[in-house]
């Protein structure tokens, strides 16, 4: 169990993170959003004891983590893949950091076996792509058998294969009664593995709770309707209250339930082909959750990405 | 896992780190290796018949501030890669108690440097020692031998203190191994030199390094300290440093 509270990091005047407070807990995987800049890597190494928050605290199971006299196996973490020197084997890599834990040989070679790379084992970690440093970071932050997994980013610049096995690793991770924290921009991605969410956005919690809840607060939701009689539907539904939006798979109400356009179709006599609720994609409720705390947002491309004249 | 225990694992861990880095490996072989084959070759060549003049000990000892500068740059390896190639959030997250990350480190550029300063005294004066008695060439012994040899060792041990420390203030290698090298080749020489000038008198013998820490392997002379003020001088510029980095290392965001 995870719990952070009232956590605040400043760097100057600047606020990183803003008393921020949520718990992650056993056995289930909880994801960490916020767009770029939003504190969760600021986060993340507060978490560790690499940065000092100004107030606030992190425990691990009632302690802090500078507290642990072997904190190896209570917290496994990756934050950056590209932290391994390019000149080490990846064997030798996970080697000293077993040392400083008294952790057998035997046990490096396992968990190079677990992450797939036993037959790389001895290749030095500058020819690695980013996907098998990704790997490599993985067992590192198994190497202890740690009861708490910290993830910043594990899938980047991993293929759809290494992707999928991350998502496997996390919920096999938490199946065995551990509690994983991952941040990551692939939403669709996270949106298969995660239970729960923790969102913020310039340093300040925006949301915590189950995935669920966070898709009942933020997700659009419209229904789709399919029905030779749209026009004459539409007419009633905009007296009802609703609005409608014409998509090429049919018309979308919003701001009226479906059973309500099923009764007004069945009072009027209008036949329908498909009457179905849509949900918006954990993509768009984030977006839409964070939109007010995005700092750094790119041009729209299709507005100004003009190509330069000769 | 008791504390001494853990001390001694975090400690084979970074004496494990240097062992594994291409670049250590060469400065820590280049310092013993450089000046057993410049000497073996000198006594191979220079010395063929009569007497040695001077002690091949004191001889061997003017190796030393090249050994130990070469060291120094062990010293700053130790900490600066960690930053460069991002290992030390690993290093800490293993071992969050920094006190300890320091011990060990500290421990290991004294163990790297006092072992490979005696192995580049051995080196010398072996060999050397065996090219001159087969062609029965007399070398003088002097009284200040011994101390010759414990001051090269100590002058190494020092040195990689120092460029530990400059890594830990500096972070970054070429920073802290251009301070490491400029200033006691170049930059101490034209400011004590200048304050000489200033004060019409000889300043060189409050130069740290090279009025004092150099001066270790010296014979003494009039205008220079005498080797345990010199040992004072140049032990007291070091732990300036050495509290710095500490404080730097222990304060700093990871």
């Amino acid at each position: 169990m995870i719990v952070v509270e009232n956590l605040t990091k400043s760097y100057g005047s600047k606020k990183a993170v803003d008393s921020l407070s949520f718990s992650v807990a056993p056995g289930r995987v909880t994801g960490f959003l916020g767009p770029n800049g939003s504190g969760k890597s600021t986060t993340m190494r507060c978490m560790l004891g690499l940065d000092r928050p100004d107030t606030g605290h992190v425990l691990f199971d009632g302690k802090a983590y500078t507290e642990f006299e072997r904190p190896l196996t209570q917290v496994g973490s990756l934050l950056d893949a590209g932290d391994a020197h390019k000149g080490r084997t990846a064997r030798n890599h996970l080697r000293w950091i077993a040392l400083t834990h008294g952790i057998s040989v035997q046990r490096v070679d396992q968990v190079l076996q677990m992450v797939g790379m036993t037959e790389a084992a001895n290749t030095r970690v500058g020819k690695f792509s980013l996907g098998m440093r990704q790997r490599l970071g993985l067992a590192a932050a198994l190497l202890g058998d740690p009861k708490v997994v910290i993830l910043d980013e594990p899938a980047n610049g991993l293929d759809p294969e290494g992707i999928r096995w991350t998502r496997e690793v996390m919920r096999h991770l938490a199946d065995e009664g551990r509690s994983v924290l991952v941040s990551s921009h692939q939403l669709v991605e996270l949106s298969l593995v995660a239970d729960d969410l923790v969102v913020i956005g310039q340093g300040s919690l925006i949301s915590s709770g189950p995935i669920s809840q966070f898709m009942t607060q933020h997700a659009k939701t419209w229904v789709r309707v399919v029905s030779p009689s749209i026009d004459a539907l539409a007419e009633l539904v905009r007296l009802a209250g609703g609005t409608i939006e014409k998509t090429p798979e049919g018309v979308d109400f919003h701001g009226i339930s479906a059973a309500a356009i099923g009764e007004i179709a069945a009072t009027n006599n209008l036949v329908l082909h498909e009457l179905s609720p849509q949900t918006g994609s954990l993509e768009q409720a984030f977006l839409d959750a964070t939109d007010a705390s995005v700092e750094y947002r790119g041009e729209s491309a299709t507005s100004t990405w003009a190509a330069p004249q000769q | 896992m008791g504390g001494t225990a853990a001390m001694i694992g975090i400690f084979r861990s970074e004496l494990f780190k240097l062992r594994t880095t291409r670049a250590t490996k060469v400065v820590v072989a280049c310092s013993i290796a450089l000046p057993a084959i410049i000497f073996t070759l000198t006594s191979m060549y220079a010395f063929s018949n009569g007497e040695v003049g001077d002690s091949l000990v004191s001889m061997v000892g003017n190796f030393a501030p090249l050994t130990g500068l070469l060291l120094g740059v062990v010293g700053v390896l130790c900490s600066t890669q960690e930053y460069s190639q991002g290992t030390i959030r690993i290093t800490l997250v293993a071992t969050p108690n920094r006190s300890k990350v320091l011990i060990a480190k500290l421990l290991t550029t004294v163990v790297v440097s006092t072992v490979s300063s005696v192995l580049m005294l051995l080196l010398c004066l072996l060999p050397s020692q065996l090219i001159l008695s087969s062609r029965n060439i007399d070398f003088v012994t002097i009284d200040t031998d011994v101390r010759i040899l414990f001051s090269a060792v100590i002058l190494s041990v020092f040195l990689s203190i120092l460029g530990l420390s400059l890594g830990l203030v500096f972070k970054s290698s070429p920073g802290a191994i251009s301070a490491l090298l400029l200033w006691p080749t170049i930059l101490e020489g034209m400011v004590f030199g200048l304050l000489s000038v200033a004060f019409d008198r000889n300043m060189m013998k409050f130069a740290p390094v090279q009025g004092n820490g150099f001066r270790l392997i010296a014979q003494y002379t009039d205008e220079s300290n005498s080797w345990l003020v010199s040992l004072a001088v140049f032990s007291a510029f070091v732990a300036v440093f050495a509290v710095l980095g500490a404080v730097f290392f222990s304060r700093r965001d990871a």
